[in-house]
């Protein structure tokens, strides 16, 4: 987070992790093609020939609130592969939430362990802890056959603290939901770190729904918090302050 | 290794803080693209970094400027309005007109790039359509000035529409935000690549330092490991000595007549103990060896006395065998800089080792010829042109009409307690150390010794030693 008090400006760093081609790139894609003109900058993609992401995607948002305080958003995806390690690394610092973006086919399901590992340890370069990190996790690629089933990740969800989403990210099914609950979890996080809502007079829901709807989601906060699958939303994460 | 000083960190250039106009735009190409949007549209137009420092200009070349700048209060003039235009506030919509004094336009408006000013254009001067007569300010400026001539050039400037002019000012805006944009990519990209190259120098460096712990380690450990073989081996030596000793007294009778079978005996007890003491001697210098412990006392040596002296020694062992020993040294062999005593024992040990795999009725045979080595190790990759100097060497052969070594046992034989087959051990006898020993003296000398077929059978091991001191590598 970097917080410029001349301009009232509050920049959050959302990073979208995950393993090589688990549709992290095409999260932002669906982001911004959703977004309001005005709300959303030029999404930057830096691929390779095969469009592969070769250091990060960057997509700017920005919000203004009633408080007057301007919310950047800069979302940010990793190259998944797995020999980009050190650029993964860069990305990640500084973080204020993480999107964990699974691949739902069972074949992938160790793909996506060995990234969430590297994610562990990434932070653990860092001195950060997964427990620390504000942290929705998406199971995107719904539609494809062989897919875990939604009964197995609610399963699995129900018994994990991160909230978890399922997504068609190609359709931008999910997408926005995702985006909410992360933003939902790391504003908590932030503002029981510097007490925003307070110095402010900032409106966090208010916020919220503005960035719904202006990601194209007339449905109600409440109402968008609820896709989650399972995992805790409204829980406080006491270990960020 | 430090990043270039200039270098922007990864969250300055992506959160938004640390871009400048400078940073993203080159400064000459920006130039080159305002005289040609001057060209096009016949408005002269500036571009300001956020500091207020002059990028790109195409307002040099209008005439009225030049006529009022030959005078003083039309410098006065130009320098205010310039001051001005580069402080004038902007509207919400990030633009603002300007009128001068002296009658002209000009428009300005905000660079922006991802939601902050990084810069300002100026368009301008120009008169808008409706205006036909110079004020009065402009004509009263100073009396020396020409007043038909202030006409004719204040006619001629440019002339446009306020609102086509804030069209051309979109147009830029956006131009401008799309070679940003490109410049902003190229820039991260670039600082990514350097920043991931430092991040994979920085992991490399640690595993480096890992691996070069553990190597301390184990050099340490190897070191300790021969000095305790050293002072073992020092310890057996003395008990052993007396054990020799005693029974070589007994045996020559110092102690009164013994029967046949007591002297057999004894006699065993001595050559068991002379064998066990050679085992250990090895075992001392082999550690020496290893530990960097022995010095060699090199001086001039003569090939043959060495080479004559290890056949008179081992003529006995030989005669035993029914093997002939032969020694054959080219005539005008030149001295070479080594240890008389070490050399001699490497040959003594190659020759013993000739004679024990030699059956009956063979020979082994000691030579001597000179030849030239390349300075270059043949396992080097390039330079050979420049490093091969050739340096002449003695090569030294000692082949035998034994049992030979396989191709593939060739490089293992000198490994410490290694025997190419255990059984001929049993037969023969020895340690397994006597050629690990051979190698590391020749090493020593910087020579080399490789092992090749003899025909129609037996084995030539070559030594090769330099005649004068390596000057090279």
């Amino acid at each position: 987070m970097q917080l410029d008090f001349v301009n009232r400006e509050l920049t959050i760093k959302l990073v979208y992790y995950g393993p090589a081609l688990s549709g992290k790139t095409t999260n932002l894609q669906a982001l911004h093609k959703s977004a309001e003109p005005g709300a959303s900058g030029r999404l930057m993609t830096l691929e390779t020939k095969d469009d592969r992401t070769l250091f990060f995607d960057l997509l700017p948002l920005t919000f203004r609130n009633q408080g007057s305080l301007a919310v950047r958003l800069k979302v940010f995806t990793v190259p998944g592969q797995v020999i980009h390690a050190s650029t993964r690394r860069l990305v990640v610092q500084g973080a204020d939430g993480i999107a964990f973006i699974a691949d739902s086919r069972s074949i992938e399901t160790q793909h996506n362990t060995e990234s969430f590992m590297d994610l562990r340890e990434n932070l653990k370069q860092h001195g950060l802890t997964l427990k620390q990190m504000p942290l929705i996790i998406q199971f995107n690629k719904r539609d494809l056959p062989d897919v875990r089933s939604d009964a197995e990740i609610a399963e699995l969800a129900s018994k994990g603290r991160e909230p978890v989403y399922l997504a068609v990210a190609t359709r931008g099914i999910g997408v926005v939901e995702s985006m909410i609950g992360l933003l939902h979890l790391t504003w908590s996080a932030l503002d029981a770190e510097h007490d925003l809502n307070k110095k402010f007079g900032f409106d966090s829901k208010a916020f919220l729904a503005q960035v719904a709807q202006k990601l194209g989601s007339p449905k109600p906060v409440p109402e968008i918090l609820q896709a989650c699958v399972g995992g805790a939303l409204d829980v406080l994460r006491p270990e960020a302050g | 290794m430090l990043p270039p000083a200039a270098a922007k960190t990864f969250d300055e250039l992506t959160l938004g803080h640390g871009v400048c106009l400078e940073d993203l735009i080159d400064r000459d190409a920006l130039g080159e693209m305002v005289k040609s949007f001057y060209e096009l549209f016949n408005v002269p137009l500036r571009i300001f970094s956020e500091e207020g420092k002059l990028l790109g200009d195409a307002a040099d070349q209008i005439p009225l400027y030049a006529f009022l700048n030959s005078v003083k209060a039309g410098r006065a003039a130009l320098s205010d309005v310039a001051s001005k235009l580069k402080t004038l506030p902007l509207g919400e919509d990030g633009m603002a007109s300007f009128l001068c004094s002296t009658g002209e336009s000009y428009r300005v408006a905000t660079i922006q790039y991802d939601g902050k000013r990084i810069g300002r254009m100026i368009l301008g001067p120009f008169l808008a359509l409706e205006v036909s007569e110079p004020p009065q300010t402009l004509l009263t400026l100073d009396s020396t000035l020409d007043a038909a001539r202030l006409r004719e050039l204040f006619q001629a400037m440019p002339r446009a529409e306020d609102d086509s002019v804030v069209k051309l000012v979109r147009h830029l805006q956006r131009t401008l935000d799309l070679l940003l944009f490109s410049g902003h990519r190229a820039l991260l990209t670039s600082n990514m690549h350097l920043a991931s190259v430092r991040e994979s120098f920085r992991e490399l460096e640690d595993k480096n330092e890992k691996l070069q712990t553990a190597f301390d380690r184990l050099k340490e450990l190897d070191r300790l490991k021969s000095n305790f073989l050293a002072t073992v081996s020092h310890e057996l030596r003395t008990p052993l000595t007396s054990i020799i000793g005693y029974s070589e007294m007994l045996v020559e009778g110092l102690a009164g007549e013994m029967t046949g079978e007591q002297r057999e005996f004894v006699q065993t007890i001595r050559d068991k103990g002379e064998q066990l003491l050679q085992l250990i001697k090895g075992l001392l210098d082999l550690s020496k060896l290893e530990s960097g412990t022995m010095s060699l006392r090199k001086s001039q040596t003569d090939i043959l006395t060495v080479l004559r002296d290890v056949a008179q020694t081992m003529t006995p062992t030989a005669r035993k065998k029914e093997v002939d020993i032969l020694v054959e040294v080219e005539n005008g062999l030149p001295l070479i800089w080594a240890d008389a005593e070490r050399l001699r024992q490497v040959f003594l040990n190659l020759t013993e080792n000739a004679i024990k795999f030699t059956p009956p009725s063979g020979k082994v045979t000691l030579s001597a010829r000179i030849t030239a080595i390349d300075a270059a190790r043949s396992d080097d990759a390039g330079g050979v042109v420049i490093l091969s100097a050739r340096r002449t060497a003695v090569e030294f052969r000692v082949a035998d009409t034994g049992i030979g070594i396989p191709e593939g046992e060739r490089g293992r034989v000198f490994d410490a307690f290694y025997q190419v087959d255990s059984s001929s051990t049993r037969e023969a006898g020895g340690t397994g150390l006597g050629l690990s020993i051979v190698r590391r003296l020749i090493d020593g000398h910087d020579g080399s010794v490789r092992i090749v077929d003899n025909t129609p059978k037996g084995t030539v091991f070559i030594v090769t030693i330099p005649v004068k001191r390596a000057t090279i590598g």
